[in-house]
């Protein structure tokens, strides 16, 4: 089954970008059925409310694959956040990195963030699951950092390891988690605004591809 | 009162809502049932429920899965959410209050909340505890709130160990509180073993069990007062 129809009309209600993955892997019992993931992503810089609009591109896809008969699960944007509703325990069983790397829609960098060419990491995700048996794109394996260490060297709380991530190794700790915490928490107290958001916006990706004259 | 195709085409509507786990076709096919002047009770289980029967079918026979069980729920809960202040006082004969966990030690709660979600749907006055809780708090709810019946839920052996000392607190302190365990490990055995009157395989069964437990204790109160 083609995706290139879904994938248009997507793109034209407002998704940056869009892509079919094969996840069989990446799933547990509970959803295996639910074998192919739609990576769908909007450009934060570009928009405010990306939250709303990932909510309504989910909404807008779950009506598309019901009304061809197919399964659907919708992992929303802020799954972490989300605890009003049964459905909200099954979130953390998948996460949003998993359907970005298996549609080939970018790698997950050293900042532990999905890094796409173009958008690099300043792209907000959200995922449908489903058992439509649409054609994958090629997933990308392998990460793309390279030799790149700026998310390390600017990282105000050490948290950035410097590993690189493969889609071989993906439960590798890229971050001290608990050091970026530890930092945001102090932020929170001190600006209001909890993320510092440097390992976003060092990324030679996130700066529209400049990333030779950073290297260079 | 509704004409009668008026009034299937909204059952239809709600119970097709749940099947096919669609949020925004339940809560519209509940506001349409209160236009239409169709009873609250009604739509409640000859829509929802009966779609959520159609839904453990399903289940059984290996087409849902966990996900669409839990999304087939919170579409039940949408247009439960409109139709319950409008309900009258249920008729199933029985009316309770319920304690309802997973006993410490468990974070699994799936099975509870579907559990919860028909005693929500039959009226009963839920406590819910939420996962892990500590077993004194089982024994504390009970007495603070004074329910007919408690539940105990536990999905892993280890954390079901705990249940038999619930059991035996509660019942020391108030013999007439029905208890009813459930979940993967549990059995009819062990609740025998244990004194808990009732054990429940899954949300369906627990109901019925819970029905029938409070009818019981209502008679038994009925007949301890006629007697004085």
């Amino acid at each position: 089954m083609k995706a290139d129809l879904l994938k248009q009309f997507l793109m034209s209600e407002g998704a940056t970008l869009v892509g079919i993955g094969d996840v069989s892997e990446a799933l547990s019992r509970e959803i295996v059925h639910l074998n192919r993931g739609i990576a769908i992503a909007v450009n934060r810089s570009l928009n405010r409310e990306t939250v709303e609009i990932l909510s309504r591109l989910q909404g807008l896809t779950v009506e598309w694959l019901s009304a061809r008969g197919f399964r659907n699960l919708s992992i929303p944007p802020d799954s972490d956040r989300r605890k009003d509703k049964l459905i909200t325990k099954l979130y953390k069983l998948f996460c949003h990195k998993t359907a970005a790397t298996c549609s080939g829609l970018g790698w997950v960098g050293k900042n532990g963030l999905v890094i796409n060419r173009q958008y690099g990491s300043k792209l907000s995700w959200a995922t449908v699951l489903t058992n439509a048996p649409l054609v994958p794109d090629q997933p990308v394996r392998e990460s793309e950092c390279g030799d790149c260490d700026l998310c390390v060297t600017h990282c105000p709380s050490g948290a950035v390891k410097g590993h690189h991530w493969s889609l071989r190794e993906p439960g590798r700790k890229l971050v001290a988690y608990e050091k970026c915490a530890a930092l945001k928490n102090v932020r929170q107290s001190l600006e209001g605004k909890p993320n510092c958001g440097f390992c976003v916006t060092v990324c030679p990706f996130s700066r529209n591809g400049k990333k030779k004259a950073v290297n260079g | 009162m509704a004409d009668e195709a008026r009034k299937k085409e909204i059952l239809e509507k709600l119970r097709n809502g749940v099947i096919q786990y669609d949020e925004d076709a339940c809560r519209e096919g509940a506001n349409e049932a209160l236009e239409a002047g169709l009873d609250a009770n009604e739509a409640i289980f000859d829509g929802l429920v009966s779609g959520m029967e159609e839904v453990g079918r399903l289940f059984e026979a290996q087409e849902y899965f966990v996900p669409e069980i839990l999304m087939c729920a919170d579409a039940l809960y949408a247009g439960l959410d409109i139709l319950k202040p409008h309900c009258k006082q249920m008729d199933l004969g029985v009316k309770g209050s319920v304690v309802i966990g997973t006993v410490e030690g468990d974070v699994h709660d799936i099975g509870k909340n579907l559990v919860k979600m028909m005693f929500d749907v039959a009226g009963f006055q839920v406590y819910d505890l939420g996962r892990d809780v500590p077993l004194d708090k089982f024994v504390d709810e009970q007495m603070k709130t004074d329910s007919e019946l408690v539940c105990l839920s536990a999905m892993m052996t280890t954390s079901m160990v705990g249940m038999p000392k619930v059991i035996e607190k509660i019942k020391a302190k108030n013999p007439n509180c029905m208890i009813m365990i459930g979940g993967a490990p549990t059995s009819k055995d062990l609740a025998d073993k244990w004194g808990a009157d009732g054990y429940a395989e899954d949300a369906s069964n627990a109901l019925k069990e819970a029905i029938k437990m409070v009818a019981f204790l209502k008679k038994l109160r009925d007949e301890k007062a006629a007697k004085q």
